[in-house]
């Protein structure tokens, strides 16, 4: 118990003293805990909200749209009757207004329902009341897309509806796929405005919108003896095809539909919290190999005054493991506060609303991620300082630097920044890997996303009733990924103002003897600068063909845009100019010290 | 050749402070100084005397607080940090007391390094590197990581490399300091023929012996200057009696 | 220098008188040259009377003491072991400057301080002159070795010079 008690001081008296590294380190694994917790996060919300919602709405197994039935509207009334229905609401009367906004005008899908609760398919009022004379409930998702609010007043085809509510249902399919399953109707030879989007209506509102050019249609919610057999007497009762779309739904073919719109996303996040825990590893790599350099002399100190090798090793240890716990948890509450914003998968679905975000399991994982981070980069370094003998330690001679003859020959007819940022790069080949492997990561994702982004517009351009800006399920993904990629540039960025400032100090001594020599300062501040480009300028080459295979790998085939040249280009450039923004500070701040002072202050 | 008479180095009133107020240390309290081209000049004084001080403003390597400095007939207390980075490119040479060699590069790498900063190309620089290290005596040595070398070889890079660019004068800060008597030995007869070659050389040391070498020997104490002689010699007959040869 | 000394350069082979002398002059490098010649055979003279050597006279007749090849005794070779096994060193002599100091001061006729530094003076002249002679031999070798010890002892001194000067400064500002 003591001994605990001694390695915990120990631990925190050390983490006291250097506080702003301590701060970056559990910065840099708290970003990368976030994007693990919202994937994960995602990951569980997946599978199940439209079960959920299917549950909270007596959810129907069978719907079926009279669209679909011509003129046959026999066949649609004998459905309600077929063998295997256990139960039947409607059919509803549903008209095809157009709706307004807030200024935007869109197709709305307007079903007639009693204010009675219904047998099967009741929606879920998530705000406000249910339908009323007079008034309107809007789908939530496509609320969410036009920005609609309880209290605001739409019109539909002209007429004032005030909003009454917002509600979800797993009835029909999600917002912005309505067209998809059941089909939609309207006025002739017109254009969809807009993704078509569902409202409830009282059903006397729902006939009075009707018109001979824009007539009625119908819908019905059926309950079957056996739900697993859904798709059974789908195919079974299906009219054949025409032009138009299937008139029946199973409800395992609307869940796919809800499903595949949050997989979306959950194809983006997944991977993108991998790379970012990448990241994160080869960051927290750097930063520990950085600390243990000043570290070794402490756990010599600490050796020498009687403590076991491994006894130094378990508290350099323990405070990384501290700043992962913190980390941890930290990232924990980023992410289940940031959860909500990305997963209110689909809007139609009432996972977030209700569901908590994080479960035990998923906050479990999480914590042992950070714990292995850290661990994984501190232990190679920790148990070398224990192998080592003291004396070395005290010394200060363990991380003497390498030698690459290659290099430094390579070097020697070269302008002076490259001479010596070269046998700068040279001496401490390990952290210019770590630091050319961030950058790769950093180019790749941004290709990535790059990649999506055009392949996305092309599509767009392409494809023919979705308007893309407002699919809400577009706008979700591309939600996501602006917040994977700014969380991934701010740890490249805290990467590089790490690694930099390890390397000004790390070459102290040899920038003071090349100035002693003869170089002047500007020369010094770019050789600095060139340590940090070179890894910069590797990554974001190789990142290029990484960040497409990378793309290719998640979106498993499909077509991949082309990038143009210059956008490539302009990311290189970025890249660069970001690394020398931010390496620029430090690096001049190092060549005004006089040479004097850093000489005699650091040891041979 | 050389033109004695003509000072390499003239120093007035100089003056080092460090920290302010209570806590203010005057290291170096208004020194004048003239070095005679081709001289070698001695600096002698207890730890803490400021010697060692005084040379980094006299090699530009610290700027004084107040005094003026002529180096090769420049003024360097005022100059900027990128000229007197050209100065020590051309005119200076240092040779500090912990070597402050590269450890990551072999003694010729080390050497040739101040050529190669100043433009010359790898040809020329490697060469000129490979005549100085057989000046000292190193020519065995030149793979060597410097790890692998004893304190005196360790201090012959260091010479080395400090005429690398051929200086007008050497600074040496403590040269013997971590030397054993022959090594001591060896590197006196390198000062000595440097100096037989024109070369100005400003030694700092405790070291008796190199100060008796030497053309001129000033004495510091508490920043000042308290002595400055020229040595004279006297004959080897005073030396026997010395030995205990009574004749 | 000590008769021991012969005893001792004997005890390898007997020699002739100007045999001994070539091999001191050896060892000694320039400072054998202040070694006076005659000084070898009055020494000798001296052991062949207090019987620790013993003369072997050549084939030709002789009287000048510079003739004949000399011998260890029994009683020579025990002395030259006992002398090898002896610890004793030569005294040094820093009462007499010491003093000088005190007198100087107490009677008020001299500053201490400039006594001191006349003396640093001399001894660095000839420290300066003893580490010349010490480059110009080959280092290691028996003349570098012996001319290094003087060398040494100078820096002693002049070490202790200065913890003179030190103490007198005190001393006068004290006062």
């Amino acid at each position: 118990m003591g001994r605990l008690l001694l390695i915990w001081r120990l631990a925190a008296r050390d983490l006291r003293r250097r506080p702003a590294q301590a701060a970056l380190l559990l910065a840099v694994i708290a970003a990368a805990v976030t994007a693990l917790t919202l994937g994960l996060v995602l990951h569980g919300v997946t599978a199940k909200p439209y079960t959920q919602t299917q549950a909270q709405t007596a959810g129907p197994d069978v719907v079926a749209s009279s669209v679909g039935y011509g003129g046959d509207s026999a066949a649609f009334a004998a459905l309600a009757h077929a063998p295997g229905v256990v139960a039947r609401s409607g059919p509803y009367p549903v008209a095809w207004p157009a709706l307004q906004a807030h200024g935007v005008s869109a197709d709305v899908m307007a079903e007639g329902r009693d204010q009675a609760p219904a047998v099967v398919d009741q929606p879920k009022v998530l705000q406000g009341t249910w339908v009323r004379p007079g008034g309107v409930v809007v789908e939530r998702a496509f609320a969410d897309a036009l920005g609609i609010r309880v209290g605001d007043t739409v019109t539909l085809d002209g007429e004032p509806f005030p909003v009454a509510g917002i509600a979800v249902t797993a009835a029909v399919p999600v917002y912005s796929q309505v067209c998809f399953y059941g089909g939609c109707s309207g006025p002739a030879g017109r254009p969809r405005q807009f993704d078509t989007g569902l409202v409830w209506l009282t059903q006397p509102a729902a006939r009075g919108l009707a018109s001979p050019a824009n007539p009625l249609t119908h819908y019905l919610n059926l309950r079957l003896s056996d739900p697993a057999a859904a798709p059974v007497f789908v195919s079974r009762h299906q009219p054949p095809p025409g032009n138009g779309p299937e008139a029946l739904t199973s409800w395992q073919s609307l869940s796919a539909a809800a499903g595949t719109l949050v997989s979306q996303e959950q194809n983006v996040l997944s991977p993108a919290s991998w790379l970012l825990s990448l990241l994160a590893l080869a960051t927290v790599a750097v930063v520990a190999g950085g600390r243990m350099a000043e570290q070794e002399r402490r756990v010599g100190l600490l050796k020498a005054a009687g403590a076991a090798p491994s006894l130094a090793a378990i508290v350099l240890l323990a405070e990384h493991l501290i700043i992962a716990f913190c980390a941890a948890g930290v990232g924990l509450a980023a992410g289940w506060l940031v959860a909500p914003l990305l997963t209110s998968p689909g809007a139609s679905l009432v996972g977030a609303a209700s569901a908590p975000a994080l479960t035990p399991a998923t906050v479990l994982l999480v914590v042992v991620v950070a714990l292995i981070v850290a661990t994984a980069s501190t232990l190679v370094p920790a148990i070398r300082a224990a192998r080592i003998s003291t004396v070395r330690l005290l010394a200060g001679s363990v991380r003497s630097p390498r030698r690459q003859g290659w290099l430094i020959r390579l070097s020697s007819g070269l302008p002076v920044p490259l001479l010596l940022g070269l046998r700068l790069v040279a001496r401490r080949p390990r952290r210019t890997l770590l630091s050319g492997a961030s950058f790769t990561v950093t180019a790749a994702t941004i290709v990535a996303v790059l990649i999506y982004h055009a392949t996305v517009h092309h599509d767009a351009l392409r494809a023919g009733p979705y308007s893309g800006a407002a699919d809400p399920g577009q706008a979700r993904v591309d939600q996501v990924l602006l917040v994977v990629t700014v969380i991934m540039v701010i740890l490249a960025a805290a990467n590089a103002l790490f690694t930099t400032w390890a390397t000004v100090l790390d070459a102290r001594r040899f920038s003071a003897i090349a100035r002693s020599l003869g170089t002047t300062p500007r020369q010094t501040a770019s050789s600095l600068l060139v340590t940090q480009l070179l890894p910069a300028l590797a990554g974001a080459l190789l990142g290029i063909p990484v960040g497409m295979a990378l793309y290719g790998a998640v979106q498993e085939g499909g077509s991949q845009a082309g990038l143009p040249l210059l956008w490539l280009l302009f990311l290189v450039l970025g890249m660069l100019a970001a690394v020398v923004a931010v390496t620029a500070v430090p690096a001049s701040i190092s060549t005004r010290q006089p040479i004097a002072h850093i000489l005699q202050s650091e040891t041979a | 050749m050389n033109q004695s008479g003509e000072p390499v180095v003239r120093a007035r009133g100089i003056r080092k402070d460090y920290g302010s107020g209570e806590g203010l240390v005057r290291a170096v309290d208004g020194i004048d100084l003239d070095v005679i081209r081709g001289e070698t000049l001695a600096v002698m004084g207890p730890s803490g005397c400021g010697k060692s001080t005084l040379l980094h403003l006299l090699g530009g390597l610290d700027r004084p607080t107040a005094g003026e400095l002529w180096l090769a007939g420049r003024r360097i207390d005022e100059m900027s940090e990128r000229a007197l980075a050209h100065l020590r490119r051309s005119d200076i040479g240092f040779v500090f007391q912990a070597f402050q060699l590269m450890d990551e590069l072999t003694v010729l790498e080390n050497v040739e390094l101040p050529a190669l900063l100043a433009g010359r190309s790898p040809r020329a620089a490697r060469r000129r590197a490979a005549e100085l290290l057989e000046q000292v005596g190193l020519t065995q040595r030149t793979a060597h990581l410097p790890t692998a070398l004893s304190g005196g070889q360790r201090q012959r890079v260091a010479i080395a490399r400090a005429l690398a660019n051929d200086p007008v004068i050497v600074f040496a800060d403590e040269p013997t300091g971590n030397l054993d008597s022959v090594a001591t030995t060896e590197l006196l007869r390198l000062f000595d023929a440097l100096h037989t070659s024109g070369l100005t050389l400003v030694i700092v040391t405790h070291d008796e012996r190199v100060a008796a070498t030497a053309d001129r020997l000033i004495s510091m104490r508490d920043g000042a200057f308290v002595g400055d002689t020229r040595l004279a010699g006297g004959t080897t007959g005073n030396l026997a009696r010395l030995a205990g040869l009574d004749g | 220098m000590q008769q021991e000394v012969l005893l001792a350069m004997l005890a390898k082979e007997p020699s002739a008188g100007y045999q001994l002398r070539a091999r001191l002059d050896r060892a000694l490098g320039p400072l054998g040259e202040a070694m006076n010649a005659g000084h070898v055979y009055v020494q000798l003279g001296r052991l062949e009377k207090a019987g620790l050597v013993a003369r072997r006279e050549p084939t030709g007749a002789s009287d000048g003491p510079d003739r004949g090849v000399f011998e260890l005794t029994p009683a020579g070779q025990e002395r030259v072991i006992a002398w090898l096994g002896e610890v004793s060193w030569p005294k040094p002599d820093l009462a007499e400057f010491h003093l000088k100091l005190i007198a100087a001061a107490t009677a008020r006729i001299a500053d201490p301080l400039s006594i001191i530094d006349g003396q640093r003076q001399e001894l660095l002249r000839r420290l300066r002159d003893a580490q010349r002679a010490v480059m110009a031999e080959p280092a290691r070798s028996d003349a570098w070795l012996l001319l290094e010890g003087i060398v040494l002892r100078l820096q002693a001194d002049l070490r202790w010079l200065e913890a003179c000067e030190g103490t007198w400064t005190e001393r006068k500002g004290e006062r």
